[in-house]
C-alpha cells in the first residue's frame, strides 16, 4: 500500500515537472506595429559598398536610399536624386533632394555621394563593385546639392551603375566606426540591434524624407531551414517570408486560412549553358535538338508548380528592352531526333539501349535543380542522348563552371538590370575571369552589336540594337532559356501593403502595416 | 598522476597538429575560390588579384600553412575572409550556444536513459525491458532532420506549448535538446542496462542482498556506481561529438552554434574560419576525453594513472 502511494506520488511529481517545462510556451509575435520577417541567412556585411549577398541587400533596402533606383520595368527612377541632366554624352549632373537626413541627424550632401563613389573606386576598400566605376573619369561637387560625374567615354549603362546606396562621409572616414556592422543610412528604418545569426531589429526612422513608416519596428529573424520557416509562419511567430519557398509546400500554404500567398513574375532567369568548345556541343544542330527535347512547360507545371513562366531570353517580358519575336524551340522530340540525325549523330540501335552519345550535365546540390535534372535526363534519353548528371557543393560547382570544366550546366541569372549584361555574358573576350562567357561563345557580328549597345545613348536606337542581339542569341543557342522564376511572398492575412519587386527588394516594407 | 597528466597534455600537441594540417590541406585543395565567392563574378581581374594579395592567398601553400600555424600557436587565428572579424572572437561568441545545447542534450539523454536502463535491467525480459529496448532502437534509428520538424509540428504547431526555433529562455532549448539528446539516450539506455545486468550478477551485490539491504539502496549505492564506468566513457566521447556534430539540429532550430558557423565557413571557403572552428572543436574533443579519463580515477578507486 505504502509503495503504491509512493509510486502515485512519483508519477504526479514527474507530471508536474513536465507540465512546468512545457507551460513556458512561446509568446506569439506581437501584433500592432512590429513585423517579423523570416530570412534564410545572416547578412555578411552591412556596408552597401561591400555587400553582395541577398541577406545583406535586404537590410540595405530598408536602411539606405540609393542615388537612383529602378522601377518594375527596370527603368531608372530618382531616389535620393530629384532629377539628373545629361548636357553631353560624357556628363551626368545629379540634383539631390534637400533636407534628407542620415540616421545620426546629419544632412545628406553632395560630398557624401562623392565620398561613396570615390571610396568604391579606391582599391583599399576592396569593394566588389569597383568594376562598375571603371567608366568614371572624375566626380565633381558643383554645390551642396549638385554633383557631376564625368565619363571617359560614352557609356549607356552608366545610370544603372548609379543604383548605389549612399553612405555618410563623416562616418565612413571615422576609423572607429564600422559601417559593415553598424550601418547609418537615410532609409525608413534604423538598425537597432544585430544578434549575429539570430536576428536583426530595426526601428522606424521618423525623420524619413518620404514620411514616417507605418510600422514601428521590423525584426529579421534568421531561420536557415526552409520547412521551419514555414512552420514559424503557420504558428504566427513570424509574419512574412519572401521566396525560397519550396513549390511543394505551396498547396499547403494556400489552403491555410490565416495565410495569403502573392506571386509575380520576377527577373531571375534560369538557363542551361553549353560549352561551345566541346566536340559535340559546338554543333548548333545538337544544341537545337536538345532544346527541342526539353519540355519546359511540363517541368514548370509539375516540379515548379507553376512558379515560373517559360523564358525566351535573358531579359524578362517586363524589361524595357525585351524582344518577344525571337526563335523558339518548342517541345518536339521527333524534330530533335531528325536534327541529331542531320548532325551526324544517328542512333546506333534505333530504340535500343545504345545512346547516340553521352553528355555530362552539372548542377548544384539544390534539391529542385536535382529533380529538374532528372526530368531533363529522362527527356534527353527519349531522343537517344545519355545524360550523366553530376551535382556538386556550390563552391566546387562554381569553380568548375568558371574554369570551363563542363559540357552542360544549369544556373540562374539574378538581378538583371541593364541589357549591357550581354557584354558580360556573350562578348567574345568576356571569358572568365574577365567576364561570364563561360561557354566560350564567339560571334563577331554580335560583338559589334554589343559594343554599339554600350555606346548608344538614344533609348529607341538602343532598344533596336538589343532586339537584334536577342534574336541572334536565340538563334545561335549558347544558352537554352528555361524560365523566369516567379517571386513569391507568403504572409499572415493581417499584413497589408507588401509588394513584390522583380529584383526581390524589400522596398515596400516602409508601406507595410498590420491590420 | 602528475606525470600522467603532463604526458597526456603533451600528446595532445601532435593530435591537434595533425588535425590542423589535414583540415588545411583539404580546405585548400577542394575546388572553389574564396575570391570568387567574396567578390562575385562581376569583379575585375585586377581587383581579384589585389584582394588575393591582400589576404595573402597569392603566397605558396607551404608559406600560408607555416604562417597560419605560427600565428595559431600564439593564439591568433587570423581574421574571417568575409566579415574581417577576428576568428577567435567569432568562434567564442558561438561557443555558449553550442555548450548550452550540448548540456541540454546530455541532461535529456540522462533523464531518459538512467530510469529506462535501470528499470530494463531490474525487470529483465519484462514489458518494461522490451519497451525500453524498443525505445532504444527507435531513438537510434530516427534521424535528427526528421525528428526535429516532427517535434516542432507536435509541440509548437499543434499544442502551441513551445517556440518553433531560435534561442532565448529554457523553452527554446527543450526541443533542440530532445532532438539532439534522443539518439544519445538510446545508446545510453542500452549501455546502462547491459552494464547494470553485469554488475548485479557480482558477488558483492548478492552479499548486499543477503545482508537484507533495500533493493533501491543496493542499486543506487552499490551497483550503479560501478555500472556507470562504461557509461561515462560513452558520455565523454559523445559530449565531444555533440559539440561538433549538432549541425543539423542547429540548422533546424536556427540555433546560433559553432556547427552552423563551420558549415557557413566551408560554403564560403573562409579558410581561417574553417581552420579556427575545426581547431577549437578538436581541442575541446581531446580535452573532454582527457577529463573523462581523469574522472575514471575519481569514480573508480581501482584505477590509478602512473
Amino acid at each position: 500500500m505504502y509503495q503504491k502511494k509512493r509510486k502515485i506520488r512519483l508519477i504526479l511529481l514527474v507530471f508536474l515537472f513536465c507540465s512546468l517545462l512545457f507551460s513556458c510556451s512561446s509568446k506569439e509575435a506581437k501584433k500592432g506595429s512590429v513585423l517579423i520577417v523570416g530570412v534564410e541567412s545572416n547578412p555578411t556585411n552591412l556596408d552597401p559598398r561591400l555587400a553582395i549577398d541577398i541577406a545583406s541587400l535586404h537590410v540595405i533596402d530598408i536602411v539606405y536610399n540609393k542615388l537612383v533606383k529602378k522601377d518594375k520595368h527596370s527603368n531608372i527612377i530618382p531616389d535620393l536624386a530629384t532629377h539628373w541632366e545629361n548636357p553631353d554624352d560624357l556628363t551626368y549632373i545629379f540634383h539631390l533632394k534637400k533636407g534628407v537626413k542620415f540616421h545620426d541627424g546629419t544632412e545628406l550632401k553632395a560630398e557624401d555621394v562623392k565620398y561613396t563613389f570615390d571610396s568604391i573606386r579606391d582599391p583599399s576598400l576592396k569593394s566588389p563593385k569597383r568594376s562598375s566605376t571603371a567608366p568614371l573619369k572624375e566626380i565633381q561637387i558643383i554645390d551642396k546639392y549638385t554633383i557631376s560625374f564625368t565619363l571617359k567615354e560614352p557609356y549607356a549603362p552608366f545610370l544603372s551603375n548609379m543604383i548605389q546606396a549612399i553612405v555618410p562621409k563623416h562616418i565612413g572616414m571615422d576609423k572607429k566606426k564600422n559601417l559593415s556592422l553598424g550601418p547609418v543610412g537615410t532609409g525608413p528604418f534604423k538598425l537597432k540591434e544585430w544578434v549575429y545569426d539570430e536576428r536583426l531589429e530595426f526601428v522606424s526612422n521618423k525623420e524619413h524624407f518620404q514620411g514616417k513608416p507605418r510600422l514601428d519596428r521590423i525584426i529579421y529573424k534568421v531561420i536557415p531551414d526552409q520547412t521551419v520557416r514555414l512552420l514559424e509562419l503557420e504558428k504566427g511567430s513570424i509574419h512574412l517570408i519572401q521566396n525560397s519557398v519550396s513549390p511543394d509546400m505551396l498547396p499547403r500554404l494556400k489552403i491555410n486560412p490565416k495565410l495569403k500567398v502573392i506571386k509575380e513574375v520576377g527577373i531571375n532567369y534560369s538557363y542551361i549553358g553549353f560549352n561551345l568548345e566541346d566536340r559535340i556541343l559546338k554543333n548548333k544542330k545538337v544544341r537545337q535538338a536538345i532544346a527541342h527535347a526539353i519540355n519546359k512547360q511540363d517541368i514548370i507545371d509539375n516540379i515548379l508548380k507553376g512558379l515560373a513562366i517559360p523564358a525566351t531570353g535573358l531579359l524578362s517580358p517586363s524589361h524595357w528592352a525585351y524582344e518577344s519575336r525571337v526563335k523558339e524551340f518548342p517541345y518536339n522530340p521527333e524534330k530533335a531526333k531528325r536534327l541529331l540525325d542531320e548532325a551526324g549523330y544517328r542512333d546506333p540501335d534505333g530504340d535500343g539501349p545504345e545512346p547516340r552519345f553521352k553528355i555530362m550535365y552539372k548542377t548544384s546540390q539544390n534539391q529542385i535543380r536535382k529533380r529538374i535534372a532528372e526530368i531533363i535526363q529522362e527527356q534527353l534519353k527519349g531522343i537517344g542522348i545519355e545524360m550523366v548528371m553530376r551535382n556538386y557543393e556550390w563552391g566546387t560547382f562554381f569553380s568548375d563552371i568558371r574554369s570551363g570544366n563542363f559540357q552542360m550546366y544549369t544556373l540562374t541569372w539574378v538581378g538583371i538590370t541593364d541589357p549591357d549584361i550581354y557584354y558580360y555574358i556573350f562578348y567574345s573576350s568576356s571569358i572568365p575571369p574577365k567576364g561570364a562567357n563561360r561557354g566560350r561563345y564567339s560571334n563577331k557580328s554580335l560583338d559589334r552589336l554589343i559594343e554599339q549597345g554600350r555606346y548608344t545613348l538614344d533609348p529607341i536606337k538602343r532598344k533596336k540594337i538589343y532586339s537584334e542581339i536577342q534574336k541572334i542569341i536565340a538563334e545561335d543557342l549558347p544558352y537554352i532559356s528555361l524560365w523566369y522564376l516567379k517571386n513569391v511572398a507568403v504572409m499572415r492575412k493581417e499584413i497589408k501593403g507588401f509588394k513584390l519587386y522583380p529584383g526581390e527588394q524589400f522596398y515596400s516594407l516602409k508601406d507595410v502595416y498590420i491590420k | 598522476m602528475r606525470k600522467y597528466i603532463v604526458r597526456r597534455l603533451l600528446l595532445m600537441i601532435p593530435v591537434i597538429l595533425g588535425v590542423y594540417t589535414i583540415v588545411f590541406l583539404i580546405i585548400h585543395f577542394i575546388p572553389g575560390d574564396p575570391i570568387d565567392l567574396m567578390l562575385g563574378e562581376t569583379a575585375r581581374p585586377s581587383d581579384r588579384e589585389f584582394l588575393r594579395k591582400e589576404l595573402g592567398l597569392d603566397k605558396p601553400i607551404a608559406y600560408q600553412y607555416l604562417t597560419s600555424m605560427l600565428r595559431a600557436a600564439k593564439g591568433d587565428l587570423g581574421r574571417s575572409l568575409h566579415t574581417n572579424q577576428p576568428v577567435l572572437e567569432t568562434i567564442l561568441k558561438r561557443i555558449p550556444a553550442t555548450v548550452e545545447l550540448t548540456i541540454g542534450a546530455m541532461i535529456v539523454a540522462l533523464m531518459i536513459s538512467l530510469p529506462l536502463g535501470i528499470i530494463a535491467a531490474l525487470r529483465q525480459y519484462s514489458v518494461f525491458d522490451n519497451g525500453s529496448m524498443f525505445f532504444a532502437l527507435l531513438g537510434i534509428s530516427m534521424p535528427n532532420f526528421w525528428l526535429g520538424p516532427l517535434l516542432i509540428i507536435l509541440f509548437s504547431i499543434k499544442l502551441g506549448w513551445l517556440p518553433v526555433s531560435g534561442r532565448g529562455g529554457i523553452e527554446y532549448l527543450i526541443l533542440p535538446a530532445i532532438t539532439l539528446g534522443t539518439a544519445l539516450a538510446a545508446i545510453l539506455t542500452r549501455m546502462v542496462r547491459s552494464s547494470l545486468l553485469e554488475v548485479t550478477k557480482e558477488d558483492y551485490i548478492t552479499f548486499a542482498r543477503a545482508k537484507g539491504l533495500r533493493e533501491f539502496m543496493i542499486i543506487v549505492k552499490h551497483a550503479l556506481s560501478n555500472a556507470m564506468i562504461p557509461v561515462i566513457t560513452i558520455l565523454g566521447l559523445q559530449f565531444g561529438s555533440l559539440l561538433a556534430g549538432s549541425i543539423i539540429t542547429e540548422t533546424i532550430f536556427s540555433w546560433p552554434g559553432i556547427g552552423r558557423l563551420t558549415i557557413q565557413a566551408i560554403n564560403t571557403r573562409d579558410y581561417p574560419l574553417v581552420q579556427g572552428c575545426v581547431l577549437i572543436i578538436s581541442l575541446s574533443y581531446v580535452l573532454i576525453n582527457f577529463l573523462t579519463d581523469l574522472f575514471y580515477a575519481y569514480i573508480d578507486p581501482r584505477i590509478r594513472y602512473e
